[in-house]
């Protein structure tokens, strides 16, 4: 009997708790602002390189500065990857921002990105590069706001596949990977 | 048995119930901010969570101004009624607010008003203070740090202002844009208040 009261206690606190963490992950600190949508798994021949996207999604109501703001003290977005030495990721082109004013400030047009945006570099595989499949880790680094506030800088983890082979393949799609093991927000 | 299980169980339910809905209560629903668009819609000054609640003593801090470097307690300002706003120079929304809190301080700095913006920039103290000198800034700017703004909730987002009165304590926030009248109602209230 007495077995049973301490098991039933230990259920309780073990709820309560699982209450109190829900509550926290819905506190503006936790709150998601920008999605991983997808990133083509690229494959590349050593010595050649292959294009890749990489898509996301501003959630409404939300937007985010592009990676050219219109004022210097603005966060630009922008994409950075841990790289392993056998390839390499370069000439990101970043979408142009869309010129939008808002409620705050109807007399001045920002340069934002809101829903989906694509973000398009190359990836590059050095001659000496060894074949295989490598996990590449990458990091959005983006500010948002909303029509009252803004937001303090946030990062998105996320990966996506590169196989080094010897013979280059189409690429496919690649599930979006929301945490990495890498890097921390 | 069967009656004790049912008891607690109903107990935790209960519990977690009040814990979500007190939760939910305190916090401005997102749609109404996000809403608020414009200021003059902006909602009324609500309660944070996590937030120091009204009625309470500010927590108290010592920060630097910008551009002196002069460390700058709160307690220090005990007597005049103090605005304190939280902004960043990347925040659009703050830059909106900053002549409104310009042209207060004129206005109510003879009646013992003090606004004081703490900058929660992760940058060169320089760029704030050109950002600031730019503004036409006439009242005290303080560098933040993420222990103060822990302990005013975490400020999760900016603009985010509490107004003080002469004794320190917390008599009104806003939380994001609020409009100038809406602020200029709650510095009236600071002022007026502990004496």
């Amino acid at each position: 009997m007495k077995f049973h009261r301490w098991v039933l206690f230990a259920l309780c606190v073990g709820w309560l708790s699982g209450a109190l963490v829900a509550q926290d992950a819905s506190t503006p600190q936790g709150r998601v602002f920008v999605n991983f949508v997808s990133a083509t798994n690229a494959v590349v021949s050593p010595g050649h390189s292959t294009p890749v996207q990489f898509t996301f999604r501003v959630l409404s109501p939300y937007h985010i500065n592009s990676n050219q703001p219109t004022a210097e003290e603005l966060i630009p977005t922008q994409l950075h990857f841990s790289l392993p030495g056998e390839v390499a990721i370069g000439r990101m082109q970043y979408p142009a921002g869309k010129l939008m004013s808002f409620p705050f400030d109807p007399s001045t047009k920002l340069s934002v990105y809101s829903g989906d945006f694509v973000v398009r570099g190359m990836v590059v595989a050095p001659t000496q590069s060894s074949t295989g499949t490598y996990t590449i880790h990458g990091e959005l680094k983006y500010q948002a706001c909303d029509n009252n506030a803004c937001y303090p800088p946030k990062k998105l983890p996320f990966t996506f596949n590169v196989t080094v082979g010897s013979r280059a393949k189409a690429v496919r799609k690649a599930r979006p990977t929301p945490s990495s093991p890498h890097i921390h927000n | 048995m069967n009656r004790n299980v049912i008891f607690v169980l109903c107990v935790v339910v209960g519990i977690t119930a009040v814990l979500l809905v007190g939760k939910r209560a305190s916090k401005p629903p997102d749609s109404a901010i996000a809403a608020g668009g414009n200021a003059q819609n902006t909602p009324a000054p609500v309660q944070g969570a996590g937030d120091p609640p009204k009625g309470s003593l500010a927590p108290a801090f010592e920060l630097k101004s910008i551009p002196e470097g002069k460390t700058v307690p709160l307690a220090s300002l005990r007597g005049k009624a103090v605005l304190l706003n939280f902004w960043a120079t990347w925040c659009g929304p703050c830059k909106i607010e900053m002549p409104w809190l310009v042209d207060l301080q004129k206005k109510y700095g003879p009646q013992g008003l003090q606004i004081v913006g703490v900058a929660m920039d992760d940058t060169e103290d320089k760029e704030i203070a050109d950002f600031a000198r730019k503004m036409g800034v006439n009242y005290i700017v303080l560098k933040g740090s993420e222990k103060v703004g822990d302990l005013y909730g975490g400020i999760d987002r900016l603009p985010l202002t509490y107004y003080l009165d002469r004794s320190g304590k917390v008599v009104d926030e806003t939380i994001g844009l609020a409009s100038e009248s809406v602020i200029e109602d709650a510095i009236k209230k600071a002022l007026q208040q502990g004496n």
